[in-house]
């Protein structure tokens, strides 16, 4: 049943890193490859102030989403001068700037061996510890994630993100200030990510570099894009896919040691073959780097 | 003297990957990430026909870079192509590449294993004392194989009918359509030409300091970051680039350590993107203006 827990809150971790994303690259246009940096950031800035200033959780959690928001801003500032397939690369510099921060600066990050041990967290005295606790924590910031993205994208705010996604210069010359939404959405779309991150770190206990990984950032851009992106629904399917579909696999008897890489394996054919026979994925309504302008 | 020596190996294999990638990037215009694990396969290729099928190094090199071109040129049929042809964007095509990366690499951590595997040769040469730094005989071959092979890209470039063929591709795919060029096949043939540069570059890189399935991701960034630093489309621009990038590796790992290579390679492209996205020499750029 702990396992069955398990898989849940991995579903659930995934959904909203998915769902954050889905507000950058579904609904604004903007193909991020830097999300598990953010994650990162989130699980690494709650564990260490649990770790060494014994913060409570919300404190915690407040202070990565700050963090994370702070950077979210700075990653934001190069999208206001590059777009699509340079954006790309620009979020993926950042990502492995990321990874090779957290790898490097043993003094703060401890380096390879990570985080440990970091503490349980107690919400108004309830001490959470068991999975089934974190699934009722995972599933509370699930669902707070879907009502921020819902609100945002079904407010004017994410008309206006929609509108930039479609035809940048056409939202400009209606007035709309493109450099502010654009940021304004990358430092939400962050805070957002960092908040499971801290989760996360609570959850897991330790935590260390290689969960932070370019292949982590791409697994979540994966998620995003089978799913659907630009959809409400389409992150949540597309994290039940992808997490689920290689227990399945493990159950039937696949050796553990070729588990990891099978799972790869198994999103790299998905990614490729919804790319080439469905790129607005299961529930999507958006193909990448379509705009209505192109639309020929 | 020998971080002079370090900085122009270290360039002229970013130099190699970059040719490929920069070539690709030219006339398909997309990032081929999967060029990464073209590049792995070289080494991995050399290493089967070596070790399985006892093969001599001197004959099993050529082959494994062939195998290394028909792979590239396999993922321009199955996968590239076709999404052309729906007329999908560079950002579904990268996307698709990636993919392609992911599923390749892990097969070949599956079949090969993620341990380190080798096709040095086994007697272990000194190194030559060239101008009071040590380099080995490889890390020679090396720098010439690059130089040669950058001339030799110049010299097809500028004279060939292919050549002119891919240039004209790479300006305007519609108009040299009409001029009777058929693009496919130039692209086609620009698939071929860059993954067996890819492949050749693995194999020099998997010589000197052997190989893993996750090599490709490194060595394709490096790329990456002096075609976009340099300037994508310009030859020039990508040596300056490379050259660039490997002096700011080698004097980070010189002064911070090795282990800040990485990272100083990214800060130096974030830099350049926030502030030159159009690198040193190059023109066209995609801004937010287009």
């Amino acid at each position: 049943m702990d396992y069955f827990y398990h898989i849940l809150v991995v579903v659930c971790i995934y959904a909203v890193l998915a769902n954050s994303l889905n507000l950058l690259t579904g609904y604004t246009g903007l193909l991020s490859l830097a999300h598990a940096a953010f994650f990162g950031i989130g699980a690494y800035s709650a564990g260490l102030l649990a770790l060494n200033a014994h913060m409570p959780f919300f404190v915690c959690i407040l202070c990565a989403m700050v963090v994370a928001g702070i950077l979210g801003l700075m990653v934001g500032l190069p999208s206001l001068r590059v777009r699509d397939d340079y954006l790309a690369i620009t979020t993926f510099a950042f990502q492995i700037l990321a990874f090779g921060c957290l790898n490097n600066w043993v003094s703060l990050t401890g380096g390879p061996q990570g985080l440990n041990g970091i503490p349980r967290p107690a919400i108004f005295g309830i001490v959470i510890a068991s999975n089934a606790q974190f699934l009722v924590l995972t599933a509370c910031v699930c669902s707070f994630t879907y009502w921020v993205v819902a609100r945002i994208v079904r407010s004017p705010f994410g008309r206006v993100l929609k509108a930039i996604r479609e035809d940048e210069i056409f939202a400009q010359s209606l007035g709309k200030n493109v450099a502010k939404y654009k940021l304004t959405v990358f430092v939400i779309s962050s805070c957002l990510a960092a908040l499971i991150g801290a989760v996360y770190a609570f959850y897991i206990v330790s935590i260390d570099p290689t969960g932070f990984t370019v292949m982590e950032s791409i697994f979540i851009v994966s998620i995003l894009i089978i799913g659907g992106a630009g959809s409400l629904w389409g992150p949540f399917v597309g994290a039940v896919v992808l997490v689920v579909l290689p227990e399945v696999l493990r159950q039937v008897g696949l050796p553990e040691a070729l588990a990891a890489n099978s799972r790869q394996i198994l999103y790299g054919i998905l990614l490729v073959t919804f790319m080439m026979w469905r790129p607005q994925g299961l529930f999507g309504e958006y193909k990448l780097g379509s705009s209505s302008r192109e639309g020929k | 003297m020998q971080l002079v020596a370090n900085i122009i190996i270290a360039a002229s294999t970013i130099l190699l990957v970059g040719l490929g990638f920069a070539l690709i990037y030219r006339v398909v215009r997309f990032f081929h990430f999967a060029h990464g694990v073209v590049f792995t396969s070289g080494p991995y290729a050399a290493f089967l026909l070596t070790t399985r099928l006892g093969l001599p190094l001197a004959i099993s090199i050529p082959i494994a870079v062939v195998i290394s071109a028909a792979l590239g040129a396999t993922m321009e049929l199955a996968v590239y192509r076709p999404l052309r042809r729906k007329g999908s964007s560079p950002l579904v095509l990268l996307m698709a590449s990636l993919g392609i990366y992911v599923l390749l690499q892990n097969t070949i951590s599956l079949a090969f294993g993620d341990d380190t595997k080798s096709i040095r040769p086994n007697t272990i040469s000194e190194g030559i004392r060239v101008f009071g730094a040590v380099i080995t005989p490889v890390q020679l071959l090396t720098v010439a194989i690059s130089i040669g092979l950058l001339a030799a890209m110049i010299v097809f470039f500028r004279q060939s009918i292919m050549g002119k063929a891919l240039r004209a591709v790479a300006n305007d795919p519609v108009l040299a359509n009409i001029s009777g060029i058929d693009s496919d096949r130039v692209i086609f043939w620009t698939f071929v030409i860059g993954s067996a540069l890819a492949g050749i570059a693995g194999i020099m890189v998997a010589m000197d300091v052997d190989m893993t399935p996750n090599m490709g991701m490194n060595a394709l960034m490096m790329a990456v970051v002096a075609v976009i630093v340099g300037g994508v489309g310009s030859m020039p621009g990508l040596i300056l680039g490379a050259v660039l990038l490997s002096a700011a590796q080698q004097l980070s790992s010189w002064f911070l350590g090795s282990q800040w290579q990485e990272p100083m390679a990214f800060a130096v492209l974030l830099v350049f993107l926030l502030f030159r996205p159009q690198g040193f020499l190059g023109k066209r750029v995609k801004n937010a203006s287009i």
